[in-house]
């Protein structure tokens, strides 16, 4: 027993290691875009097609950019743009689903319509109409406002029956008994049992608004000055790159986004683990 | 684990199902007697509709406008069978009365319907009639708006009485990519409301019937008709495929690899690259030139449209400045990868053109002069053309020409030298000055500039917005694009925007006669802000010599020569002002596969035009044979 | 028994709300496109032909009169709901006069079959790899199945489609890539007709399926290395229960709960339509539509299909609402 628990501490001490490894090296890429030689919308700086090779070490686009320093580009704003998705929309949903799950009744009631409206409401048609309606005063900013007005409804109701379920639980009455009142219930008691499923939600969150970027952008519902990844994979396929054989254009960023996106899964993993009251306990254990 | 062997299992019996062969067919009809071609409309949404005559129900260039239906005249955009003109449905040319209110047709004799009736004048009457009773069909606003009456004079004669002189009338019977087509009396006056009538399945008069359809909008197969002599098209023989069938092949990508694998024989529109890899991967795919640039050059001028209406494009040297700052070579890179054929000037440089317009003016376009307010410079360069060539050359090889005349004909031959150092002496003639690095109008403000380009859509021309806006970018201008995604055309029309790649220019192709275009851009026609403006003068320019051109073409007869010299007068005119800077023809990537079928229009036997969209496509049907 | 009636009757009132306010706001949403579809059907009309300026203004007074764009917003919001009333949606105004409902008809059950198929076998296999990984926290397989589908789960789904499309229909051909059956076939029910439509199935069931399993597998695998620590698991495996019955009866059962809750949600958003599978492979169905009604400004269209998705959607929250006390013992309704 006291075996198995070495290992998972070390397995999971290894995961965290090896998430901040990953993560680190994706943020510098992204920082590397301050130190670029190249103007992130310019077209025909480099000759073009040019295979993976040194300098141009991930290769050259067809439209004449180097793969690496659009890369750094594209990785900053994208981390940009989902970052602020998902910390708006965790916002939004932690405070509703909290709330509503604990209250019950008329408040729950009245949330949930307003919850439901929103997971009602056809994606598509209205991100199209946001984007014919801003137009040229589009900015990613806004965009990512606009979809984590969006993003939060699933979440909060995830939220929302964790939050009923724990309401139930014998500790919630203790701590209710003992003189706490709502505000504190909900912070002390059943956030350490929510953060998790926050965490794990907060990368389906950052996956979901990068998938949805991309659809936009592959679609032509973008705005093409700004390098992101959907950008990217948008002018590889306006010059049919994955036929021509230009396959580094569209492989590099997809490998760029697997990375971010593992290194962050073994970082809530592992944080998850640290911060779960029962496998703090285990640990403590013997 | 019980749960793996199960999952083991299922999955190999999947594999077992699935054949292996290394060229799905993809289809049980003979592959050597069926064409397969793409349509560009995509998937169809309303499939079982085949009335063309009410807008925009089903589809068009599903084979229906090609194969089925059938009208007066065709002009071929190329050099056509038998000369661009071809009296299809008629038995001569239109005859007009001495002051072009009177227009009498003769018709064909032998030509009948795919159910045994005959073609006639009661079909003409009944056509012409019907639009002029019916409001929202296809036509039926030119028709109301030209026709007085239309009477038979006898089975085979129709007389329009026009309200108004119009010498170009017979234009709405002329097939450029499509005219107004006739109608079956025996079937429509059975059938109702010809506005809810869905023609399924269609009675053609084209060589044509219809095999069988999708419901789901991606396929339409024709057959060949058993008695097609008794069509317009069996005259020049019988055509050689069996079957056609158009479909909708997907996105570009997909299109190369729908060839490479040999289950499309016409691809109509790719990328550049996709045409490179078409070409460098399949031996028996080419396009319309057999090296670069491969493509088919639309009768249709790709430009610089700007808004006329707006007071910054208003002064006529801040044009000729912005033009001066277009380094055509660049984009031509940018968009086509070198694969585009330029013109500097308002003719698209295919068909007739070069001979009747760009090479008779070339000498002049060498002399003009332009007045920068400091010096006079002759901004022509000749050999832009063959700069691109030779830039092509180093990555191509030997698929770039070496004849001066073939480059010509392929690159284009001149345009305007960039020349930055007068463009700044225009600007700060026109009251533009320099601060710091950028560029302030005349009322202190920054000069910006929005290219509004149609993203995914049309992506080389999204290409093209893109370098021009860098290129004015560099000079200090704060110039950028906007992709009007999906709502181009209300724009466009609304005249929401400030400048924009389209084009404002479509001639014929193989005749040299300017009015398909240049009519609309008379002055009566032009809108105030905000009403939306027709077709086609989008930049919504007018001038008074403009206006005395058109008003002197419209009285001189179509095919009458003082109409050319007219022409050169429209070309010198819009050279001077400048009101849109053409940049290069719509070249169309049409890549055919020579696997199955052979025999198709190329630049050196240039007998059609292959863009199987068009309905002027047919023709190819009768030459093509099936290999072996 | 009785609070749950009135709980009932309170939830079913929520729904009917909603699906009101969801369509209402698809109404407004679709009005306000900045796309006129009479402007979008004459530039189809006169796109390529040489048509007289005076000819498109008549086109366009009489295209408005035909399309029934003559009244205000509000007019076209009555007879909206009146006709909806009668499930009716009125003509589509980009495949004049053919009526919505019928297009809609016709696209549905591809979307249906298509979606429903993919969804749960992702669920399935998603959710049973995810419960073993998550159990079985030793296993070197099913640690690298985690990687594997760890890996799947953030590429763009485009890529993956693309990528499926070039390895089995171009560099080993066995798969078609077109179409939703074999061309030139006429839809009967025959062996040979639904062979083809499984064939033709196959790519775009494995791109969904693929792209969606992540998502599963990492849900169930978080949930069940939750449950593992519950008190009731450990006392189980101390009472030397079998391991498999544990893990089936005990872990997967109350892990199921809210990957439950998921696929109702999942079901309900089948009917907004997998586009890009739709463009990759050329299968038909209602994205294509969708994508196509909303270029050419069709309200109607738009509307018929957002609305159907708007009830579809509330139908599967109510459904998950409704049964959720019966899953979950622990959550009974207060009276």
């Amino acid at each position: 027993m006291m075996f198995t628990i070495f290992r998972d501490l070390f397995r999971s001490r290894g995961a965290f290691a090896a998430g901040v490894v990953l993560l680190a090296f994706v943020l510098l890429i992204a920082a590397a875009s301050l130190v670029s030689p190249y103007p992130p919308n310019d077209s025909f700086v480099v000759a073009p097609d040019l295979a993976p090779s040194w300098p141009p070490v991930l290769g050259t686009t067809s439209r004449g950019q180097d793969v690496f320093w659009q890369l750094t580009f594209a990785i900053r704003n994208t981390l940009l743009f989902g970052f602020i998705v998902a910390l708006v929309s965790r916002i939004i949903a932690l405070v509703v689903g909290l709330v509503s799950g604990y209250a019950g009744g008329f408040t729950d009631r009245v949330l949930m319509s307003i919850n439901d409206t929103f997971i009602v409401i056809p994606l598509f048609p209205i991100l199209v109409l946001f984007y014919f309606v801003m137009r040229e005063r589009m900015s990613w900013t806004l965009l990512a406002l606009a979809m984590a007005c969006l993003g939060w409804a699933y979440d909060a109701r995830l939220i929302r029956s964790l939050a009923m379920s724990l309401r139930t639980r014998e500790f919630t009455d203790t701590a209710l008994f003992s003189g706490m009142n709502t505000r504190q219930i909900l912070t002390q008691e059943h956030m350490p049992y929510v953060l998790p499923i926050v965490f794990s939600t907060t990368m389906n969150n950052i996956n979901w608004s990068i998938g949805l970027e991309v659809t936009l952008s592959v679609l032509g519902f973008t705005d093409i000055n700004t390098p992101t990844i959907g950008v990217m994979i948008y002018w590889a396929n306006q010059h049919t790159a994955m036929v021509a054989g230009i396959w580094w254009w569209i492989f590099f960023p997809v490998l760029l986004v697997v990375i971010t996106f593992i290194g962050l899964f073994l970082l809530a993993v592992s944080m998850n683990e640290y911060i779960d009251p029962r496998s703090r306990l285990s640990r403590v254990a013997t | 684990m019980r749960v793996w062997r199960i999952i083991a299992v299922v999955t190999l019996a999947l594999i077992g199902t699935v054949s292996v062969h290394a060229e799905e067919s993809v289809s049980d009809l003979p592959r050597n007697e069926t064409l397969i071609v793409e349509n560009p409309e995509g998937t169809i949404k309303n499939a079982g509709w085949f009335n063309i005559w009410a807008i925009n129900a089903g589809g068009q260039s599903t084979g229906l406008h090609q194969l089925a239906l059938d009208t007066f005249w065709f002009i071929d955009p190329e050099r056509g069978l038998d000369g661009i003109w071809d009296n299809s449905l008629a038995a001569d040319k239109p005859l007009y009365n001495a002051d072009f209110t009177r227009m009498t047709v003769q018709l064909r004799k032998g030509i009948y319907w795919s159910d045994g009736i005959e073609f006639s004048a009661d079909d003409v009457v009944y056509t012409i009639q019907t639009h002029l009773k019916t409001n929202g069909l296809r036509w039926s606003a030119p028709i109301q708006i030209n026709v007085d009456s239309i009477s038979a004079a006898d089975r085979y004669t129709v007389v329009f009485k026009l309200k108004k002189p119009n010498s170009r009338f017979h234009a709405l019977f002329t097939v450029r990519w499509n005219a107004m087509w006739m109608m079956p009396k025996h079937v429509f006056e059975k059938a109702g409301d010809p506005l809810r009538f869905a023609f399924d399945p269609p009675v053609t008069l084209g060589a044509y019937v219809l095999h069988g359809y999708d419901p789901n909008g991606k396929w339409f197969i024709w057959k060949l008709r058993g008695d097609w002599q008794r069509t317009s098209i069996g005259r020049f023989g019988k055509p050689g495929p069996k079957y056609v069938v158009y479909l909708d092949p997907g996105p570009p990508d997909k299109r190369v690899i729908a060839q490479l694998n040999h289950q499309l024989d016409i691809v109509h529109d790719t990328s550049p690259e996709g045409m490179f890899t078409l070409v460098k991967q399949s031996k028996s795919s080419h396009g319309w030139f057999k090296a670069f640039p491969y493509a088919h050059p639309d009768p249709t001028l790709p430009a610089v449209i700007f808004n006329h209406q707006l007071d910054l494009f208003k002064n006529r040297d801040v044009r000729w400045a912005l033009a001066l700052l277009i380094d055509i070579r660049a984009v031509s890179l940018a968009s086509y990868r070198g694969a585009a054929t330029i013109s500097a000037i308002g003719v698209p440089p295919t068909g007739s053109h070069p001979e009747v317009y760009h090479a008779p003016l070339e000498g002049w376009l060498r002399e003009f002069e332009l007045d920068t307010g400091k010096r006079r410079i002759r901004p022509y360069e000749p050999a832009v053309g063959r700069q691109i060539a030779e830039m092509n050359r180093a990555a191509m090889g030997d698929q770039i020409p070496a004849d001066p005349i073939q480059i010509a004909r392929a690159f284009g031959s001149g345009w305007w030298k960039a020349d930055p150092q007068a463009a700044q002496e225009l600007l700060e003639k026109a009251g533009f000055a320099k601060r710091a690095d950028k560029w302030v109008t005349p009322d202190g403000k920054p000069f910006s500039i929005r290219i509004m380009v149609e993203g995914e859509s049309r992506p080389v021309m999204t290409r093209a917005g893109s370098m021009i806006a860098q290129q004015w970018r560099q000079f200090g201008i704060d110039a950028s694009t906007v992709v009007a995604q999906g709502n181009m055309f209300d724009r466009r029309n609304a005249g929401d925007f400030e400048v924009f790649i389209g084009w404002s220019v479509e001639t014929w192709g193989g005749h040299p006669d300017l009015s398909f275009f240049l009519d609309s851009w008379h002055s009566q026609f032009v809108v105030p802000p905000g009403k939306p403006q027709p077709p086609r003068n989008w930049q919504r320019w007018s001038h008074p010599d403009l206006d005395r051109i058109i008003d002197r073409i419209r009285k001189t007869a179509f095919d009458d020569p003082r109409g050319l010299e007219l022409g050169r007068e429209y070309v010198k005119l819009t050279v001077r002002e400048m009101p849109t800077i053409p940049l290069m023809s719509y070249n169309v990537f049409t890549a055919v596969d020579e696997t199955h079928w052979t025999g198709y229009p190329s630049a050196e036997q240039p007998y059609a035009n292959p863009v199987p969209n068009w309905a002027n496509s047919r023709y190819m049907m009768v030459r093509l044979k099936p290999r072996q | 028994m009785r609070g749950y009636s009135i709980y009932l009757l309170g939830r079913l009132s929520q729904f009917v709300l909603v699906v009101f306010i969801g369509i209402n706001i698809a109404f407004i949403v679709t009005h306000a496109t900045p796309i006129d579809p009479v402007e979008q059907s004459i530039a189809a009309a006169t796109q390529f032909g040489s048509t007289n300026p005076e000819a498109v203004a008549l086109m366009r007074q009489s295209l408005k009169e035909l399309y029934g764009l003559q009244g205000g917003l509000w007019d076209q919001y009555v007879t909206f709901w009146k006709r909806v009333s009668v499930g009716d949606f009125g003509p589509s105004l980009s495949a004049f006069p053919t009526p919505v409902r019928v297009l809609i008809a016709r696209a549905l059950p591809w979307t249906v079959g298509l979606l429903l198929v993919s969804t749960v076998i992702s669920w399935i296999l998603g959710n049973l790899l995810g419960g073993l990984a998550g159990y079985y926290r030793n296993n070197k397989v099913l640690w690298l199945a985690g990687i594997v589908a760890m890996a799947f789960h953030p590429i763009p789904y485009y890529i993956v489609a693309f990528v499926l499309l070039i390895l089995f229909g171009f560099v080993w051909p066995v798969l078609p890539i077109s179409g939703g059956f074999t061309m030139n076939m006429k839809p009967a029910f025959e062996l040979t007709f639904i062979a083809s439509l499984f064939k033709h199935s196959i790519l775009p069931v494995l791109s969904l399926v693929l792209a969606g399993l992540g998502g599963w597998f990492m849900g169930m695998r978080s949930l069940v290395s939750n449950i593992v620590t519950e008190d009731y698991v450990t006392y189980a495996e101390l009472g030397g229960v079998d391991s498999r019955r544990i893990l089936a009866s005990y872990v997967m059962r109350n892990a199921l709960v809210p990957q439950v809750t998921g696929l109702a949600m999942s079901l309900g958003a089948i009917f907004t339509g997998a586009i890009i599978t739709e463009q990759v492979f050329g299968y038909p169905g209602l994205g294509t539509l969708l994508v196509s009604a909303v270029h050419a400004g069709d309200y109607s269209l738009v509307l018929g299909i957002t609305s159907v998705s708007v009830v579809a959607v509330s139908v599967a929250v109510l459904a998950v609402d409704l049964f959720y006390p019966f899953l979950d013992p622990r959550v009974r309704t207060t009276g």
